[in-house]
This record gives C-alpha cells, sequence and structure tokens, in this order.
C-alpha cells in the first residue's frame, strides 16, 4: 500500500480556524500552481517506479474552487508518472458552496470516486461565525448532486456555543443526506488563527465539554450505522478511507503541491509552505522540499504504535514482528502491564479499549522510550 | 612575646535586614580604594547569584582594605560582611568570633527592627566593641536624633557620636573610617606563641581542596608547614596562604591578628570542621581557642532527587553546601513516595529555600521537597521519650501518651498602626501575648510566646502583608510545651502519601486538612480515573475532593502531515510526566510536596 496526496493551496476565504497551506486571494494562479504540481510529479517518477500506488487524495485548500479542467490533468498526470492502480480509491475535497452538477459529473469522469465534503455544522450560525462560505442548505444540494456516490462530511466539534444536541442534529442532517463517512473532529484552535482569540478568552468549550460533545456524536453515529474505525472517523461498513488508513499503518506517501508531507523508505520530508518558493524550486527543476528527516528504528516502532493505538483495530503484534524483528509484548512489558486496564488483547491484536480512545495520548505515551 | 600588628582591625557589620549593610561595605571598598569605580559593581560582597537577586546577604565574605588614617599611618582593615537575616545568625556568630568590632548599621527612618538587636546581643557576647552609624539620612523621611535615642534607649549604647551617613550617596563615609581606626581595638595574641586559627568559614575549591577562612590569634603560618587541626589527628602540608582581595590573593605567610586563607589539599570536610582551631603538627599549641556556640537546626523537610537514580548526585551536592554552610544537618531517609534521598535541618524557611535553591543552581539538580516540619517530642507510654521531626516516623497513636512541640519566644516590632492586625495573627497562630513597649512614638514591640510550627507555616509572610511591611519579627527557642497534636494523613485514591502527612494541632487539623484537599485537587492533573483526595486523622476521614477523570486527551487529526508534530507533542507530553512521582496508581507532579504550604489565603 502507498498513497498519493496532491495539495491544492487555494480557496475562496480562510475560515477561522484554518492552519492550512491556502491562499484566498492566490487563485489566479491555479494554471501556473497545476503546471508546476504536473512537473514536480515527473521529478519523482524515476524514484518511485517500483511502487504501485492505490489511492489519490486531492486536499487543500478547496480543489473545488479550481477549473475542473485541472483535477482531469492531475489525475491524468499522476496516472502517466506512477503506477496507480486501476481501481484506485481517488478522493476529492470539494467544499458546498464551490460545486456544480457538470463538475461533480465531470470529477467522476476522470476517475474521481470519493467525496469528502467539509460541512461542519448543520447550523447556520455556527458556519457563519468560523467563515464557512456555505450554509446548511448547500451541503444538502451538494449531497443531492453526489446521491449514490461514496462520500464523506466532515463535521466540527467545540465550536463556539455549541451542544452536544447541536452535534447529534449535524450528524443525523448528514446521515440523512447520504453521507457514507462522517469524520468528527474537536477544533483544535492554533496560535495564529482568528478563533485562538475566543479560545484565549476562554469563549470555546472546555475539554470536559468537548467530550461530552464527542460522547453524543459517537452515540448517535453508532445508532445511525456508523463505525467508529479511528477516533475522528465513522463509517458505513466498507467505506472507510483507504488513503487514510495507509497513513494508520504507517504506510508509505508521497505528497506534491505547497506544503505536503511525505514517508518513503522511513524518511519523512515536507514540501515547502511558500508558494512563491515552490515555484521558484520548481521553475528552477528543484524539488521543493524543505525539512526532511530520517526516521530511525526507536522511532519508526513509536509511530507504528501511536497511528495504530488511533484505530479501533487497534495494533497487530504480528506485523510489528515483520516489520521490526522483535516481539511487540516482550518490548513494551512495562507499558503495557501500566496501561492494562485500558487496553483489549486478544492473540496478536491490542486496541485502546472503547471508552478510552478519546484520551488515548496518556496510553500512547507508556509505549515511548524515556 | 610580641604583639601583632597593632595598624589591624578586624570588623564586621551588622544590621537588620535591609537597613545598607552591603552598600555601606561597598562604599568603605571604594574609600578605601579596594576596588577602583570603573569595576565597581553593586554589592561586590554579595557574590551568589541568589543573594544579588534577593538583595539580601547569606554568605559571610571578608575583605582585606589599606587605610591612611588621619594620623598618619596607614591601617590593614578586615572586614566581613555578614547577612542579616535571622536565620543567619550563625553565620553572623561566626563572623563575630573572628572581630575585635562591629559598625551596628541603624536606617534612620525604620529604626531599631528585631535583627538589629539580635546581632547587638550576639556581638555583645562576644566581646565586640560596637560602633553604631545612622544610615540612610538621605532620605526625607530619615529621623536620625529619634534614631539615636532608640539605640540609647532600647539597646544602651551611646550612640552621641555616631555618624550620620548615606552609603548609597556615599555622605559621611570617610568618618566612619576614621572611628573604626578610634574606637575598635587593635587585635590581642602573640606572635612568637604556637599558632592557633580559628576556622570562620570554608568552602570546596576543585584544584586547591578545602579553603579555609581563618581568624590568626596567635603565631604564624606559611606555605610548606605542617598543620592539623585540634578535634582530628590528620596533618597537611599548607600549599597556600593569603587573604581577601576580595578574591583570593596569595601572600608569604599569615601571622597573629590577620584574617585570611588557608590551603593545604585537604579532601575531606569531616577533618577540618567550621569552628575548629588550626594548630602547627609540628609545634602544636595546648589549648583550642573557644569556638562558638553551636546552633541546633528547628526546621527540617525530606530532599529527594527528582531522578530516583541521582541520589549519589544529590549526597555529593549536600556534603559540599555543608563545607559552605556547617549550620546545614542532613541524614538518610525514605519514603515510600519518594524513594531515597535526605532528611535535612535548617536554621529556618529562609535558610531552607536557600539551601534547596542552590542545590539546584549550583548543582543542576532536580529536587523534590517535602512540607517543612519542626522538631516534636513525644512522650511514650513506656515513659521513654524521643524527638521526631518526619511525620512518618511518629509511632503509633497508642504508644504514645502525649507529645510536646517547640514553643519560640518572638519579638515583633512594629508602627503602632498595625497592632490590631498582628495581635489577631498572633491569636490565629496559638501565640500567648507576652508584653508590649512602645520604644517612642512611632514604635511598638510586641512579645509573644508561640508554638514554631505555626511559624514555619507563611507567617512570615503574613505578618509582613498584614503591616504593609512595616513589621519585623525574630524569634528564640525558648523549649517545649505539651500540646494536643495529631498526625494528619493524605490519601490518595485511598492509599496513604507519606511525603504528604503532616503534624498539627488538633484544633486546627480540621481546616488544614480541608485546604490541604483543595490545594491538592488543584495541583493534581486529571488522570485516567477519578482520584478521591482525602484528610484523614487516624483512620477517620475528616476531608475530601475529587479530582475528576480526564476526558479528552487526543490529537483529534493526525494525516500524513501531523505524524511528526504529534510526535513532538507526545515526547513533550512524555517529558511532564517525568517531573512526576507515582503513588500508588496516581501520579503527583513534584512541586506538589511543597504546596501543602500554602495553607491560608493572605
Amino acid at each position: 500500500m502507498a498513497g498519493i496526496y496532491v495539495h491544492i493551496p487555494f480557496c475562496k476565504s480562510k475560515c477561522s480556524y484554518c492552519d492550512f497551506a491556502s491562499f484566498p486571494d492566490k487563485l489566479c494562479y491555479a494554471e501556473s500552481y497545476m503546471a508546476c504540481v504536473y512537473r514536480e510529479m515527473s521529478f519523482r517518477r524515476k524514484e518511485l517506479k517500483d511502487y504501485s500506488f492505490d489511492t489519490l487524495y486531492i486536499g487543500g485548500g478547496t480543489p473545488s474552487v479550481i477549473d475542473e479542467s485541472y483535477i482531469g490533468m492531475l489525475v491524468a498526470s499522476a496516472r502517466k508518472n506512477f503506477n496507480l492502480a486501476k481501481d484506485a480509491e481517488i478522493t476529492i475535497e470539494i467544499n458546498p458552496g464551490t460545486v456544480t452538477a457538470d463538475k461533480i459529473e465531470f470529477y467522476k469522469k476522470c476517475g474521481v470516486n470519493r467525496f469528502s465534503v467539509g460541512l461542519q455544522s448543520a447550523i447556520d450560525s455556527q458556519l457563519e461565525d468560523i467563515g464557512r462560505i456555505h450554509t446548511a442548505q448547500d451541503f444538502l444540494d451538494c449531497a443531492a448532486l453526489l446521491k449514490g456516490e461514496n462520500f464523506n462530511a466532515d463535521v466540527l466539534i467545540g465550536l463556539k456555543g455549541q451542544s452536544p444536541a447541536d452535534v447529534e442534529y449535524t450528524i443525523d442532517f448528514a446521515a440523512k443526506a447520504g453521507a457514507s463517512h462522517i469524520s468528527m473532529y474537536a477544533l483544535t484552535p492554533e496560535d495564529g488563527t482568528p478563533i485562538y482569540t475566543d479560545y484565549l478568552n476562554g469563549e470555546l468549550p472546555d475539554s470536559d465539554e468537548v467530550a461530552a460533545m464527542y460522547e453524543a456524536g459517537y452515540k448517535k453515529l453508532k445508532q445511525l450505522g456508523f463505525a467508529r474505525y479511528e477516533v475522528s472517523n465513522f463509517c458505513k461498513p466498507g467505506k472507510e478511507s483507504r488513503h487514510n488508513l495507509n497513513y494508520w499503518h504507517r504506510g508509505e506517501y508521497i505528497g506534491f503541491g505547497v506544503s505536503a508531507s511525505s514517508c518513503i523508505k522511513n524518511v519523512r520530508f515536507t514540501n515547502t509552505f511558500d508558494l512563491d518558493e515552490y515555484f521558484k524550486c520548481i521553475f528552477t527543476e528543484h524539488l521543493p522540499v524543505i525539512t526532511s528527516e530520517e526516521v530511525d528504528e526507536e522511532g519508526q516502532k513509536f509511530e507504528f504504535i501511536m497511528l495504530a493505538l488511533r484505530t479501533s483495530a487497534g495494533l497487530d503484534a504480528a506485523e510489528y514482528k515483520r516489520l521490526f524483528k522483535t516481539d511487540f509484548f516482550a518490548e513494551h512489558k512495562a507499558a503495557l502491564a501500566k496501561t492494562a486496564r485500558y487496553l483489549e488483547i486478544n492473540g496478536s491484536s491490542v486496541r485502546i479499549k472503547d471508552e478510552y480512545l478519546f484520551v488515548q495520548n496518556s496510553i500512547i505515551i507508556e509505549f515511548m522510550e524515556s | 612575646m610580641r604583639k601583632p600588628n597593632q595598624f589591624i582591625r578586624n570588623f564586621c557589620i551588622i544590621a537588620h535586614i535591609d537597613h545598607g549593610k552591603s552598600t555601606l561595605a561597598d562604599r568603605i571598598m571604594e574609600l578605601t580604594g579596594q576596588v577602583s569605580l570603573r569595576d565597581m559593581e553593586d554589592q561586590l560582597l554579595d557574590s551568589m547569584d541568589i543573594e544579588r537577586e534577593r538583595g539580601i546577604t547569606i554568605k559571610l565574605t571578608p575583605v582585606r582594605m589599606f587605610y591612611n588614617a588621619k594620623d598618619g599611618n596607614e591601617y590593614i582593615f578586615n572586614l566581613i560582611d555578614t547577612p542579616g537575616h535571622v536565620d543567619f545568625t550563625y553565620e553572623v556568630s561566626r563572623s563575630l568570633a573572628a572581630c575585635e568590632g562591629a559598625v551596628l548599621v541603624v536606617d534612620a527612618s525604620q529604626g531599631i527592627e528585631a535583627q538589629t538587636l539580635a546581632n547587638v546581643y550576639l556581638a555583645l557576647e562576644n566581646d565586640l566593641e560596637i560602633l553604631p552609624v545612622i544610615n540612610k539620612i538621605d532620605l526625607p523621611s530619615a529621623r536620625p536624633e529619634e534614631a539615636k535615642k532608640e539605640i540609647e534607649d532600647v539597646i544602651g549604647l551611646d550612640a552621641s557620636y555616631a555618624p550620620l551617613v548615606s552609603a548609597k550617596e556615599g555622605i559621611n563615609i570617610g568618618e566612619i573610617l576614621e572611628d573604626i581606626v578610634k574606637y575598635f581595638p587593635a587585635p590581642q595574641g602573640d606572635l612568637d606563641a604556637p599558632l592557633k586559627a580559628l576556622i570562620f568559614d570554608s568552602y570546596y575549591d576543585n584544584y586547591k581542596g578545602v579553603i579555609l577562612f581563618v581568624r590568626l590569634k596567635d603565631g604564624s603560618v606559611k606555605k610548606g608547614d605542617k598543620i592539623k587541626t585540634f578535634r582530628s589527628d590528620k596533618i597537611y602540608e599548607v600549599t597556600e596562604v593569603g587573604v581577601f582581595a576580595p578574591r583570593l590573593y596569595e601572600k608569604n605567610g599569615l601571622f597573629a591578628g590577620e584574617v585570611g586563607y588557608i590551603a593545604a589539599s585537604i579532601k575531606s570536610i569531616q577533618d577540618v570542621a567550621v569552628g575548629d582551631t588550626v594548630i602547627n603538627a609540628e609545634d602544636p599549641a595546648e589549648q583550642p581557642l573557644p569556638g562558638y556556640k553551636k546552633v541546633q537546626p528547628v526546621v527540617f523537610c525530606g530532599i529527594y532527587p527528582l531522578d530516583g537514580s541521582k541520589f549519589n548526585d544529590l549526597k555529593d551536592a549536600l556534603i559540599k553546601l555543608q563545607l559552605n554552610d556547617a549550620s546545614l544537618v542532613f541524614e538518610p531517609d525514605n519514603s515510600v513516595a519518594l524513594g531515597f534521598g535526605f532528611r535535612c535541618g535548617f536554621l529556618g524557611l529562609l535558610h531552607m529555600e536557600i539551601i534547596q535553591e542552590r542545590i539546584e543552581r549550583e548543582f543542576g539538580m532536580d529536587i523534590i521537597t517535602t512540607a517543612p516540619s519542626v522538631s516534636y517530642k513525644v512522650i511514650k507510654t513506656d515513659g521513654t521519650e524521643l524527638f521526631v521531626d518526619n511525620p512518618s516516623h511518629l509511632p503509633p497513636q497508642s504508644e504514645i501518651d502525649h507529645m510536646e512541640e517547640p514553643i519560640v519566644k518572638v519579638d515583633i516590632y512594629s508602627p503602632p498602626d498595625y497592632l490590631g492586625p498582628i495581635m489577631d495573627l498572633c491569636r490565629e497562630k496559638r501565640g500567648v501575648f507576652k508584653e508590649m513597649n512602645y520604644l517612642d512614638a512611632n514604635r511598638v514591640q510586641l512579645v509573644y510566646e508561640m508554638p514554631l510550627n505555626e511559624i514555619i507555616f507563611e507567617f512570615f509572610d503574613s505578618v509582613k502583608s498584614r503591616t504593609r511591611g512595616y513589621a519585623s519579627f525574630d524569634y528564640e527557642l525558648i523549649g517545649y510545651q505539651s500540646s494536643k497534636l495529631v498526625k494528619l494523613d493524605i490519601l490518595l485514591n485511598g492509599e496513604a502519601c507519606d511525603a504528604l502527612s503532616m503534624i498539627v494541632h488538633e484544633d486546627s487539623a480540621y481546616t488544614r486538612g480541608r485546604t490541604l484537599c483543595e490545594n491538592l485537587k488543584e495541583a493534581i492533573p486529571r488522570q485516567l480515573f477519578e482520584i478521591p483526595v482525602q484528610a484523614a486523622i487516624g483512620g477517620k476521614i475528616i476531608a475530601r475532593e475529587t479530582v475528576k477523570a480526564m476526558r479528552k486527551d487526543v490529537l483529534a487529526k493526525c494525516y500524513g502531515g501531523d505524524i511528526t508534530r504529534k510526535k513532538k507533542l507526545l515526547e513533550k507530553q512524555k517529558e511532564g510526566k517525568k517531573r512526576m512521582r507515582t503513588i500508588g496508581s496516581v501520579e503527583v507532579p513534584s512541586e506538589v510536596f511543597m504546596q501543602i504550604l500554602k495553607t491560608n489565603k493572605d
């Protein structure tokens, strides 16, 4: 398993919580940017010729704000440069306020077979408050266009003034609109974003309130037939995001575009976050990588544990042995003893009990070498 | 018999804290040309970082100067700076033993304060000549005539000739120098007699070994001499002698009457206790010099390495500090909660704080300290007696007939406006009123008898805050008194934590237990399970708080670009955990063990 990620750093306007590389005023550079992404792919062609990729994920920003023809060329470019499986999962993130029936039809023609729609909340006042450009109705219109498609709805919890009942309502709203996958994220106020001011002023719900929202959302999702397969991700049977599962299985992936990250042969590297810098690199035939770090074996082991324990399936000790040639249970005896009451161990499978998944950090750090 | 150099004056400066002693020392050094103005850093003698930061003197520091007096002679001045705070009385008494005179600095606006008196009595006990000096006359609030009158009325010294000075502005400092020549006696002793030198301080130098600070009473010492101390048989060859300029300055020899240092590649502190007498091994004097009053520690606490494996490093640090601070005592101890460490005894709370800070700064160690305690006398049912300063060493209740606690006499000096608040505070602290004296219209002396364990719990801060800093106090141990004392235990998640136990008076047990639980509830981070925090006496629970279980501890998103960041966040979280101790199943941050000090809100 290996995945391809492409970052489209454009959007209509920046949401108040957004910490991603996205430039609302630079849409005019979309054409040049996409040309550069195709070029960047070709730089990696040789290096990755032996890889077979199963997923392509087009994220952002808002990939749906640029002309759909670029998406077509993007998929073509990925296929031309890499071995992207015929039945690959190809996901695009879309914003309800930016799509038309024609656009969706075109995406499908290009091979896109999974959509991720940013809903965030089904309550308009909350959408407005966080600077979303769409309404709840826009989402319903968008969902109607996606009827019969495999699509995800992103839901945020921990918004200003939000209640557990609001979360239940939003989830119900998304499920009824036909979503087969729901991501329910706790808002993380990052320094430098407008919402951070709200956080500093104590206007956002505290951790107990967020936990209550998560709890309510989790129950609602279960009731609606969505199973949790990662702490923030829920889906109908068989609708897991293969691209994201690859991250949690510590698989390899290659990223293209501004700010994209990659992990190839235990080296983690990240592209520049600066658009001009990115152009400059590509124009001068250089890779736009700004940081690169080789992960040593201890680091690999910890990443493997920390990522696997995020998932409901948990960690597979047999896989651990295959990767690292050591016995997971022997190597982490002390940590296992200390966290025993929070874990469920079944043969070679080790998972955090359902009720503790939302407090996983304190459990996971016990597995970190001190 | 040849008399020592008659042009030497050995003296110290004594004062209440903040009356300007170190500044005056700086001025005197400046005026004698010891340091050029250009090199002048403020408070030159306060060489420890802590001293400069807190603006206090902790360690006595000697310095040698030359002064051309009006009589046409050149005099050698040996000045020994002394700490002012009550906790460091021991340091003061050591420096006094090396002097013939003491300059008594009194603040012109504040007059006599608690430690002024304490230090004067020490100087009188040591037969020192006292020269009163009225300082800070440049302040608008200065009232020098009243200060003089206080000195005469309260201490009984003739203050009519006391120089009126301002150390800060450099006013009239010359007058002090002349008075030192005039009023302080030259050293007595015999140059030809066998060597007798009083060790008044020491510290450890990595290259030279132990450096002994000495005052020579008789004889002389030079490089190559074989020396020993009175109480030990080990013989050392002197490798270097010299004076304080104020940094070490090597000389060919030291003679009776002089103050200086001796280095002799001494590696072990045990052989050269401060207060002992250095003698010549080949021509030993028969009688030691009188040492000085050995002081007993009154405040105790446990000190443990944060990292349990650093026990030996902590031991090294304490041994080296003891060399420099003979009043520090310690013995190995162990706690169920904190592992192996030391039970340490101090002269007071400030002394305790300073030692903790020096361990952390000078030795780069992270330590955990437990709440301070005093030493209780326990009379058992079988009639035997023992002293207990560690609550966890208290015998079972059934074996205790009764307990006694140390009582101190507290002297408080305050403007009359604050009498009410002070008396309220003393009552709250179980104080018994003894007397009240009006020193003058602006100054009242209050005397109380009070249990020492009430003083170690924020008495100092309370006095200061309730009198806006105008009152000062001093205390001395006067004995033990029977008292209704109980052991207050703290249970975390149902398990008693020995490091959090304390001995308290029965009447305040409930209040203290409740405040303690409240404080602990705030200080203990939420964990994956609910933690009951309980206070108990015997088996009876008297207070309870609950640390709620943590409900959210997760990084919501973790995709390709987040993995490195997430790993770093977890590493940081893990790092934070290292500063915690596990008690039963509960993780407790190391600061908590000191938190229990904070028992009230004023």
